[in-house]
């Protein structure tokens, strides 16, 4: 990620708006980015300081980008190479000797007199031959232990020079989120993926149902008590995973400074490419071929949807695999519980405790010892390989009774 | 199928409080029975987590509400435990360093004002010791830290835990720094009992003061030798840790506890063709901002950055601007006139502190005195600080690393080349080089560019009542 000092947005309408490479205004970018990348493909033993400057200088002729641009282009390569460290504090050493075969000849003075009598350049020259240098090279030496002065081992490409454009795009909406007290998304795909993100980054939630799906709002504990930026960190972590769902927009609330209260805004098809892998489309094939065959059945009235419901409470949500809505605006949900292990059952169990929804029934794999859910009062289906259709419509019918 | 990250909620149902990442969690607790122990607004109702909440500093006050009801409430906060000292080697305390243990005592939460080199550190053990409980120490930066443990294992033969600098090892008596303490009070702030703020006047920021927030520590204390009355940094501190509770001034101390001291100011000229590039810079700055300000009389320094974005002329005025400060900062003469400081108090150990890395390096490599940067391991700096103090290096050059409580040998030369305006940095430079040790005066020598802006940084130093007597000498 980038830091503060990398940022650039501007304000609009109290709206923040990042920094964005946007292929219209910024083609000749790729071009650049190939050579960005070059310098650092190609630029293993040089200085962190001699890499920096040389992308400083692909970067010099182009009239719009800024200093920050190209500082967080260096940070994001930077990401992507090992630099040796001098790990075995070589640096620190020869200071260490130097400083104290110095010692002996202090005042080292630029014009000798009759009472200090060590010029500097001899007194240098001297110590320099004893470690059989030239006083440039011994000088490069001794501080191979700055940040600027480590050396490039190994870097990692990247598929495409363009896919620092992308990074870039993200970081710098990252660093905008630094600065957020409260992230709203509204939902309306990708519910479970979109929640596991927010709970991964450590962030608490709301969730409300709306017309066209869920809207949930972030942030962390002392939020409630304090307007505090302190979990925009944790926010700018959360993007990337969102970015890799579908349907959702965002809206952040972000405290400025001097600005007060600004927005930021983004959504699913905001042309922000995430390096994610999105969500698959099913759990199991369990799922997927219930799903299928459902489709193409006479399903008495009954349509079926994909994790389109959450049941939620405090910080515990909980997404039924299946939602069954009919004509006449009934609504049912089914869960199925294939894979077990007794850790994953006791925590099914105490998670379903919570939730004693009279719609809800369960699919549960044949060698799952069902008693130890303590789910008996609620309607179960058993299945071996697969789920059909009749069963569950049978189920259905029960659970609805 | 369910979220991965299944949360397991607590069912039991007496009312019980709890500490929960910086907060105070009370749950199970009708609002009637919360409302007549409490008041009305101490705690918020919290629907994410089913509870209310409120900032874990309240835990002190909650307590002591909570042991006065009938009502039986579970208080499961405190994770901190008693420490027993193996053997307390602690020097006998100073008049005005027992006034201040005793002053904080009688509340135990508080803040402690004490001019640098007065012993600040040695009141702070001396209460750790007495109070005998788990303890955090926050200090500014990792060279502080660390100093800090050597203390406690010198002092209290105790070998505490680090949090920061890359370790993580808590133990009842931690050491940390304010931005480890930030990040990680949400897991600690119940493993102690006592928590010490350092140079507390770094504790106000927005995040940064959650360090205090975010503990429920009861006890408290914050040490600092500068902290400005009418001065909401000042109101924010006494509210995070409890009034000032002892200040002793430094005009209380001058002569007798700390040496007497003379300001000397040396201007120095840009040599010619650095005055020539600087002047180059000026105009090229200056035109600029005079163009803007005539569309927008507002234009300022933020609207500069801004626009660095979009015009390349921008661009380059700020680098033009930043090349400037360099010159000022990196400028020749000063080189020169550090080795006539040299050759002037050659014999006496002396403390050079540069306005940047960049010219510590500059100096370090130009005279060959070791240099304090902030990659120094601990062995490296132990090794210059007694080459210091034994004379093996006539001088040691600084960066802002030493500006406060790091502890170097008694120096009676300080030279302090460029920096920051502030008078807080001017104070505790200046503190350095007050150490008592015999009877002689201190000096510090200020070495500025003459006619360039770090003449105005250095006159505002100046209205510090310590800079007082300041005599110009011009070079």
């Amino acid at each position: 990620m980038l830091t503060r000092e990398h940022a650039i947005a501007r304000i609009e309408d109290g709206i923040v708006v990042p920094d964005r490479l946007i292929r219209s205004k910024h083609a000749h970018y790729s071009v650049l980015a190939k050579s960005a990348v070059r310098v650092y493909e190609e630029g293993r033993g040089r200085t962190r300081r001699e890499l920096h400057s040389a992308i400083h200088r692909v970067f010099a002729n182009e009239l719009d980008c800024p200093i920050r641009r190209i500082d967080s282009f260096c940070k994001l390569l930077d990401e992507r190479g090992t630099f040796e460290t001098d790990e075995k504090g070589l640096a620190s050493k020869l200071r260490r000797e130097v400083f104290r075969k110095a010692s002996v000849h202090h005042p080292l003075v630029s014009h000798v007199d009759k009472l200090f009598g060590n010029a500097e350049f001899k007194v240098k020259d001297l110590i320099a031959s004893s470690f059989s240098k030239s006083w440039m090279e011994l000088q490069e030496g001794m501080f191979r232990d700055l940040i600027e002065n480590h050396t490039l081992l190994e870097f990692q490409p990247f598929a495409n020079p363009v896919e620092l454009l992308s990074r870039y795009n993200i970081a710098q909406t990252q660093v905008a989120l630094f600065d957020a007290v409260e992230v709203i998304v509204q939902m309306r795909e990708d519910f479970k993926s979109i929640v596991r993100y927010a709970k991964l980054a450590r962030l608490m939630h709301r969730i409300q149902r709306t017309s066209d799906g869920y809207r949930i709002a972030l942030d962390g504990p002392a939020s409630l008590l304090q307007n505090t930026s302190r979990y925009g960190v944790s926010m700018a972590k959360f993007l990337p995973g969102l970015l890799s769902c579908r349907g959702w927009s965002l809206s952040a609330s972000i405290r400025k400074p001097k600005w007060g209260r600004l927005r930021l805004l983004l959504d699913a098809e905001c042309g922000l490419n995430s390096s994610v892998v999105g969500p698959s489309e099913f759990d199991s094939s369990v799922e997927e071929k219930f799903y299928e065959r459902w489709k193409n059945a006479d399903t008495l009235g009954w349509s079926i949807e994909r994790e389109t419901e959450i049941l939620s409470q405090g910080q515990s949500a909980f997404f039924p695999d299946f939602v069954f809505r009919h004509q006449d605006g009934r609504v049912a949900m089914m869960e199925i519980i294939g894979f077990w292990t007794p850790e994953y059952l006791e925590h099914k169990r105490k998670s379903l405790s919570l939730f004693p929804k009279d719609n809800l029934f369960f699919a549960i794999h044949q060698s799952i010892d069902s008693p130890s859910l303590q789910i008996d009062e609620r309607p179960v289906l058993r299945y071996k390989t697969s789920i059909s259709v009749e069963t569950v419509l049978r189920t259905l019918q029960e659970a609805m009774k | 199928m369910l979220g991965a990250s299944q949360q397991h909620i607590q069912s039991t149902n007496q009312p019980c409080l709890e500490f929960s990442e910086g907060t105070l969690s009370l749950r199970g607790c009708k609002s009637e029975v919360l409302r007549s122990t409490y008041g009305k607004s101490a705690w918020e109702w919290d629907s994410r987590s089913q509870s209310w909440r409120a900032f874990a500093m309240s835990y002190s006050k909650m307590a002591e509400q909570l042991s006065t009801q009938p009502h039986s409430i579970q208080d499961l906060v405190p994770a901190w435990q008693r420490v027993n000292w193996n053997n307390v080697l602690l020097p006998e305390l100073r008049a005005e360093q027992k006034q201040a243990v005793e002053a904080w005592s009688t509340t135990r939460s508080g803040v402690v004002i004490m001019p640098t080199g007065t012993g600040k550190t040695e009141v702070a053990l001396r209460i750790m010791a007495d109070q005998c409980c788990s303890t955090l120490v926050v200090a500014p930066i990792r060279d502080l830290m660390y100093q800090w443990h050597r203390r406690i294992l010198a002092g209290l033969q105790y070998d505490c835990g680090i949090i920061g600098d890359n370790t993580f090892n808590v133990k009842p008596v931690s050491v940390t720094t304010y931005d480890s303490a930030c990040i990680h009070m949400p897991a600690l702030g119940n493993r102690f009992k006592l928590i010490i703020f350092d140079e507390c006047h770094h504790l106000p920021g927005p995040i940064r003061s959650d360090a205090a927030r975010m503990s429920a520590a009861p006890y408290r204390l914050g040490l600092t030798a500068t902290l400005d009355d009418h001065d909401h940094r000042s109101d924010l501190i006494q509210k995070l840790l409890g009034p000032v509770v002892y200040r002793l001034g430094i005009e209380e101390v001058k002569g007798t506890t700390l040496a007497d001291f003379d300001i000397y100011r040396i201007q120095v000229k840009l040599t010619e063709r650095e005055q020539h590039r600087y002047d180059f810079l000026a105009s090229q700055v200056s035109s600029y901002v005079y163009e803007r300000r005539t569309e927008d009389t507002e234009f300022d320094w933020n609207q500069l950055c801004k626009d660095s974005s979009e015009n390349p002329d921008a661009r380059r005025t700020l680098k033009a601007f930043r090349e400037k400060q360099s010159i000022e900062d990196r400028a020749d003469a000063k080189l020169d006139v550090i080795e006539d400081l040299l050759r002037l108090h050659h014999g006496t150990p002396m403390i050079v502190f540069a306005g940047s890395n960049a010219m510590a390096r500059d100096i370090s490599l130009r005279f060959l005195i070791p240099c304090l940067l902030s990659q120094c391991g601990k062995a490296e700096r132990l090794d210059y600080l007694d080459g210091l103090r034994d004379g093996v290096y006539p001088a040691i050059v600084a960066n802002q690393i030493l500006d406060e409580g790091v502890d170097i040998p008694a120096v009676k030369i300080a030279i302090v080349v460029g920096g920051m305006a502030s008078t807080r940095q001017a104070k505790q430079r200046l503190g350095r080089i007050l150490r008592k040790s015999g009877n002689e005066r201190a000096i510090l020598y200020e070495v500025v560019c003459a006619d360039t802006n770090e003449i105005a940084r250095s006159r505002k130093r100046r209205k510090n009542d310590a800079y007082s007597r300041t005599r110009n000498r011009k070079n």
